[in-house]
């Protein structure tokens, strides 16, 4: 059985972001580590590896869109176990949509052959849209299985997960092969081991274009249906203070119970 | 000219280790010093890390050679997170780094792999001796031939977590030079005493040990009749323990920097302060001037070259700007630096170990 875990870099989750007059959006880390890889992905990734450790998996490679920068990535990837990496990386997909990103996602996965899963962080922390694992699902064809917290069970061509949702928890079976988007829950990730760091770093990840992929629809800026209008940064939220003076505490306490009622927060 | 790039695989660790200390190590260091205990697990996660099977080679389970640079920035990202878990994680390296550099092919064939397994092997260095003029070139253990059996005599102290060690390698004089011995903890005179009361390090568990007349075989010597250059095993020990100072410092100068800028007094962030300026840089000062003089160490070492006295006067610096350091931080926090919810008090009783610890770890 084979896995794929799709993943991206994105700003880290202590970057300072900035941006300018002109909506152009830059971002520095003050831990000088100003990209990390998706944290939501890092879960994907764990339990990629734990189909290997655990289900039998017989190879987890990591898979990302994007440029250079996006190895780093895919080496923490094998570093902490993945088995192969694989960058998809074309001047024609710059600025794609997610609809984008998960067409070129599915013709890779289309590429890398006989892949029975396909694992996705529940969203990455940039664009926050979480769109991509369900439409990339759409794309392959495949039965897409969101905000899953466990993989119960593999084997015999099914797979039983559970489902974390707002009303509950939920525990369905599919047929292979699914797309997977994991949430927290799932498992705790492990650090990347010397070992595997010592093994990315001689690692040589292949790089695929546009015109290795059999891609089926448009991509890059021109195709994406979303338009970026207006990009800002929101103004710093302003507060008060005010000190409620009283005689005791059991007026200041009244006091305060009244304000709280007539700003409606009780 | 010294190089003091990273190389990626030295980054990529550095990064590792320092989430692990920030997410694990961080969020329970402050417990563990109150309840004396590390979590199994905080310490399962970081022995998973492998900083030592990098120094193995594969012949004996590991998968590569022992780099004093690596050790040492690993050391400084594991004692930025807390200084008891770095020492409770490199404990084993003050065995196998030895093992390495001075066992015979049968002591590294049985040892070695021990410390590539999943699990953190079950031994220990007793390198400390219990006495106010304790000088590590003439132990007042003592190590005597008899016959093809050694007879070791004495005492040793912090020995880290002698309570579970199934083997220990003890320090001793043996014919004017320090050299060391695998005793089996089932040995008969050997007992592991109480466990220390430290000034810090309190999450550490360490215990006195005495040996009364304790027989092993003469082939347990570490380097068979060889025996070991005890200074090179020294110098080893001291580049960790420094580069541990260097770990636990930065983080001690960091809480107070970002403390300074946060807390306001008289209108103004007291970092505006010069008397509170001056003292976050002479911190910053210090901890930059210790972590070359440490690079510079682990660098010749690495060439291959002795390094006896560089690291002699790397530790001398290294022990007094380490107290200089956290009291510095404990005075930018004023009043609170005195309480121990706050942890530059833990920093300040740590750093004044540095000076009376060897042989405690070796990354």
């Amino acid at each position: 059985m084979r896995v794929v875990v799709c993943t991206k870099q994105t700003p880290s989750t202590t970057a300072v972001i900035t941006v300018d007059a002109e909506g152009k959006v830059s971002w520095d880390d003050p831990g000088g580590k100003p990209n990390v890889v998706n944290p939501w992905d890092e879960y994907g990734i764990e339990e990629g590896i734990r189909l290997k450790e655990n289900h039998g998996a017989t190879d987890v490679i990591a898979l990302s869109v994007g440029g250079e920068d996006s190895k780093e990535a895919l080496k923490t990837s094998l570093a902490m176990g993945c088995t192969e990496a694989v960058l998809v990386s074309d001047e024609s997909m710059v600025g794609s949509d997610t609809l984008g990103t998960a067409r070129i996602l599915a013709a890779a996965i289309n590429k890398l052959g006989d892949v029975q899963i396909a694992l996705f962080g529940k969203q990455a922390i940039d664009g926050d849209t979480g769109q991509t694992a369900v439409q990339a699902a759409r794309k392959l064809g495949w039965t897409p299985l969101t905000f899953v917290s466990a993989i119960k069970e593999v084997g015999d061509g099914s797979i039983v997960v559970e489902r974390m949702l707002e009303e509950g928890k939920e525990i369905i079976s599919a047929q292979l092969p699914v797309v997977i988007s994991v949430v927290k829950e799932i498992n705790e990730p492990r650090y990347p081991s010397f070992m595997g760091i010592r093994k990315a770093s001689r690692a040589q990840i292949p790089s695929w274009s546009a015109a290795d992929l059999a891609i089926d629809g448009g991509i890059g800026a021109g195709a994406s249906k979303v338009d970026w209008s207006q990009v800002y940064g929101i103004p710093p939220r302003e507060g008060s203070v005010e000190i409620i003076e009283a005689d005791t505490a059991e007026e200041q306490a009244r006091i305060l119970v009244d304000k709280l009622f007539e700003e409606k927060v009780i | 000219m010294i190089d003091f790039t990273l190389d990626e695989e030295q980054l990529m660790l550095t990064n590792a280790i320092q989430r692990y200390a920030e997410e694990r190590v961080r969020k329970v260091y402050r417990d563990a010093e109150e309840e004396g205990a590390i979590p199994d697990e905080v310490i399962q996660a970081g022995w998973e890390i492998g900083l030592l099977p990098s120094a193995v080679p594969e012949a004996f389970g590991g998968f590569g050679d022992h780099s004093a640079v690596t050790g040492v920035v690993a050391t400084e990202a594991f004692a930025w997170g807390d200084l008891a878990v770095t020492m409770s994680l490199l404990a084993p390296g003050a065995v196998a780094i030895p093992v390495l550099k001075a066992g015979t092919d049968a002591q590294k064939e049985a040892y070695l792999p021990l410390f590539c397994d999943e699990k953190m092997p079950k031994i220990a260095a007793a390198f400390t001796e219990p006495d106010i003029l304790f000088d590590p070139r003439q132990m007042k253990c003592t190590a005597v031939r008899e016959g093809d059996q050694i007879k070791l005599n004495g005492s040793k102290s912090v020995v880290p977590m002698a309570d579970s060690a199934e083997t220990f390698l003890v320090y001793a004089n043996f014919e004017g030079s320090s050299q060391c011995f695998f005793v089996p903890a089932q040995s008969e005179g050997l007992a592991v005493g109480s466990r220390e009361k430290l000034m810090g390090l309190n999450a550490l568990p360490a215990f006195r040990l005495t040996l009364t007349d304790v027989l092993i075989p003469a082939a347990n010597q570490l380097g068979g009749e060889a025996g070991i250059p005890f200074d090179l095993i020294l110098n080893c020990s001291r580049l960790t323990m420094a580069a541990a100072a260097v770990g636990m410092c930065r983080g001690a100068f960091e809480y107070a920097r970002d403390y300074a800028k946060e807390r306001v007094q008289f209108g103004e962030p007291i970092a505006h302060r010069q008397s509170i300026a001056f003292m976050l840089a002479e911190m910053a000062i210090d901890v930059d001037a210790a972590r070359t003089m440490v690079w510079e160490a682990a660098w010749l070492m690495d060439q291959g070259k002795g390094i006896t006295q560089e690291a002699t006067v790397m530790k001398h610096f290294v022990d007094e700007m380490a107290v200089r350091v956290t009291d510095k931080a404990l005075q930018v926090l004023g009043g609170y630096g005195y309480i121990r919810e706050y942890p530059v008090e833990l920093w300040l009783r740590n750093a004044r170990g540095f000076a009376s610890l060897d042989g405690l770890a070796i990354a």
